[in-house]
């Protein structure tokens, strides 16, 4: 196997708030290999976009990466001077966001927004970057792309700023491509067309991409590897289809009992468990899942399970897994 | 470069701007002509005879609708008649001579109002909290709870007065000019006296705006791109923070026009602002009017240019 072009280990950042330290990042690790397709799942502020953020270093005041190595080609990010991190954002890790409309510059031409990615790490004549900016847009299908460079993001459409916006993150032909909820504030069509996008340009270019999302059928139609977060940890992790079939986790599985229907609502389509999301300031004893958990044991109330391999390149961070889990309720029905 | 829509709506504008400056000088003709006197009655006693030559020069000797109805002529003529107290001077050029003046001092005040409240709104904004920003904070709080005749008196003490003294009269800032438009050095100090309150207006709105616009999802794009700090916030911040800083420019530019009345007469400057006071000591109506229809104009103009200046900046606003 190939080595892997980023490497996250222990990773923690905190949030210093007059309320307390919230610990959105708590020792995560990773590893991403060239070319593939890593997903990142799990509910609203379990510390998704924190952990994709640190990654570029953008993580903003009052947070910081208090702990942990994120290696990209083998040197870290946490440690770098500021420059050679500028170096590194949009060029060999570009990053993409939510909502392609307020994460688009009002002011300033599509086009424009897209030939700057190329000037802030090559120098290339206007023309030349214009023809490549038309190129992109042509890239991820954006009709009469010579014409619409010279549209403002406001005279495009929600999907076609967020092909816009992946335009952007392609032009310097990066080696990692985070997607952070590329399709949440898109219509259901549009937000297929986005997947199936993304899907075609890695497989064309060979980035690798990170793809962040509430949701897991989002996660099944574009990745191969798939990371559960819960409480800013990563409580299971392996291959999205041994994952769908057999989540060892029961956070994982209560995801997968709650898929939600592509084309059910928006709001719907929102993950949603039974109970509150755990306090990241001061999160619960023992495992973190334990006051929502069916299947908890004595140990949970007071014992903090790390990732323990469960199966072929899966882990999970269970003390009884659902494997047991579900032959007990078998036994208990009989 | 302007759309076949802009120009039509441009247009318009400046027939409803030039509308609004005969509105407004018709208004201040029939306010003096109920005032009672006028500047043929001042101090020394005139023969009758002249006196009605006088008055018939002027047509004052004809009805009010029939004066009205002249002097609407010439206004739309671009002809504001003749000194009531100088007689034979044409008002037209003589106001648009002081309205350069006036434009002089108003531009420099203008350009030193938004480029110092800038400066200091931006730098307050990225060193948020730090004694930069705590000091742009005060300088502010000075600067709009004094208004610009305190500030223009606190100047001519400091650099007309105290200097003289310090220096023995070697360096000093002289009051009056004596040409026509004044010396950069002469127009600096009015220009900080009549723009510093506004200045720091312009601060405290370009601050908020900045802060404002530095969270934006944009900013943070402009970033992962791996664009330097410095391009951040000039080409992406900035621009954005500038569109509520455009909407105080129309007020602005009028507290400018108003307040150079003032500053005018405390530096002695011979622009528009100085004839108004002298002429309504004089009782010189016809430049009164006059002056008051330059003022109209000029404010007209400015919003207009201030609604267009819209557009340049916000791609999102079209008329
Ligand atoms: N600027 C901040 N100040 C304080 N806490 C923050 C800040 N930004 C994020 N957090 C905290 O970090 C935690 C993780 O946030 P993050 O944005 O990573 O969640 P997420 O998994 O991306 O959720 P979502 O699905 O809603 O985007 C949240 O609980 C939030 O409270
Ligand atoms: S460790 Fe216990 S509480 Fe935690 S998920 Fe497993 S069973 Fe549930
Ligand atoms: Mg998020």
């Amino acid at each position: 196997m190939t080595a892997p072009v980023l490497q996250v280990k222990d990773l923690k950042t905190q949030f210093f708030t007059d309320d307390g330290v919230v610990k959105a990042v708590d020792g995560v690790s990773f590893d991403l290999h060239p070319g593939e397709t890593l997903g990142i799942v799990g509910e609203s502020g379990c510390g998704k976009s924190v952990t994709a953020l640190s990654i570029l270093r953008l993580v903003q005041e009052p947070g910081r990466i208090t702990n942990g190595q994120i290696l990209f080609k083998g040197t870290d990010i946490v440690t770098m001077p500021d420059d050679d991190v500028r170096d590194i954002r949009g060029k060999d890790i570009a990053m993409i966001f939510q909502d392609p409309l307020s994460s688009l510059n009002p002011v300033l031409k599509v086009g424009y927004q897209i030939e700057e990615a190329m000037e802030a790490h090559t120098r290339i004549s206007g023309k030349v970057a214009l023809s490549r900016a038309i190129q992109l847009l042509k890239q991820v299908r954006i009709p009469a792309a010579e014409s619409r460079v010279e549209d403002y993001p406001h005279q495009f459409s929600g999907g076609m700023r967020q092909r816009a916006m992946i335009a952007m993150g392609l032009a310097n032909k990066p080696s990692i491509l985070i997607a952070d909820e590329p399709t949440t504030a898109l219509d259901v069509t549009v937000q297929a067309q986005i997947l199936e996008l993304l899907r075609d340009l890695n497989q064309e270019t060979k980035t690798a991409i990170i793809l962040i999302t509430h949701n897991m059928g989002v996660v099944a139609g574009l990745c191969k590897r798939v990371l559960v977060m819960y409480a800013g940890r990563i409580v299971e992790q392996g291959p999205v289809e041994q994952i769908f079939h057999d989540p060892q986790h029961p956070y994982t599985w209560s995801l997968l009992q709650s898929i939600p229907r592509l084309d059910a609502d928006r709001k719907d389509r929102l993950l949603s468990i039974e109970g509150l999301p755990p306090d990241l300031i001061k999160p619960p004893s023992g495992c973190r899942f334990h006051p929502r958990c069916r299947f908890r044991i004595e140990r949970c109330f007071h014992d903090d399970p790390s990732l323990m391999d469960v199966g072929p390149d899966q882990a999970a961070a269970c003390w009884v897994t659902m494997r047991r889990a579900l032959a007990q309720d078998g036994q208990a029905r009989a | 470069m302007l759309s076949r829509r802009a120009l039509i709506y441009l247009g318009e504008r400046l027939v409803l701007v030039a509308f609004t400056a005969v509105a407004v000088s018709s208004i201040v003709f029939l306010g003096v002509h109920q005032l009672p006197g006028n500047a043929f009655l001042s101090d020394r006693r005139i023969d009758p005879v002249a006196l009605q030559a006088i008055m018939h020069h002027y047509h004052l000797d004809l009805s009010l609708f029939d004066q009205y109805k002249l002097f609407v002529s010439g206004i739309l003529r671009g002809d504001l008649g003749e000194s009531l107290v100088n007689r034979g001077i044409p008002i037209t050029p003589l106001l648009l001579r002081e309205a350069t003046v006036s434009l002089e001092v108003g531009a420099a005040a203008l350009i030193f109002t938004i480029g110092l409240g800038m400066v200091l709104g931006v730098i307050a904004a990225i060193k948020q909290n730090s004694w930069i920003d705590y000091l742009a904070t005060a300088t502010s709080v000075v600067g709009y709870s004094m208004p610009n005749f305190v500030i223009a008196t606190v100047l001519v003490l400091i650099f007309a007065v105290y200097l003289y003294n310090w220096s023995g009269g070697a360096i000093y800032y002289e009051i009056g000019w004596n040409g026509t438009y004044g010396t950069l050095g002469q127009i600096s100090i009015p220009a900080f006296a009549l723009g510093f309150p506004y200045a720091s207006i312009v601060a405290r709105l370009t601050r908020a705006s900045m802060l404002e616009v530095l969270r934006q999802d944009y900013i943070r794009t402009a970033k992962a791109k791996g664009l330097s700090d410095r391009i951040v916030i000039i080409r992406h911040a900035l621009r954005n923070a500038l569109i509520p800083v455009v909407t105080i420019l129309g007020p602005l530019t009028i507290g400018i026009i108003t307040g150079s009345v003032v500053i005018e007469n405390v530096f002695g400057i011979p622009g528009l602002g100085k004839e108004f006071v002298q002429s309504i000591l004089s009782r010189d109506y016809n430049i009164v009017i006059g002056v008051f229809t330059f003022y109209a104009l000029a404010i007209g103009l400015a919003n207009l240019l201030v609604d267009f200046l819209y557009t340049a900046i916000d791609p999102r606003i079209r008329y």
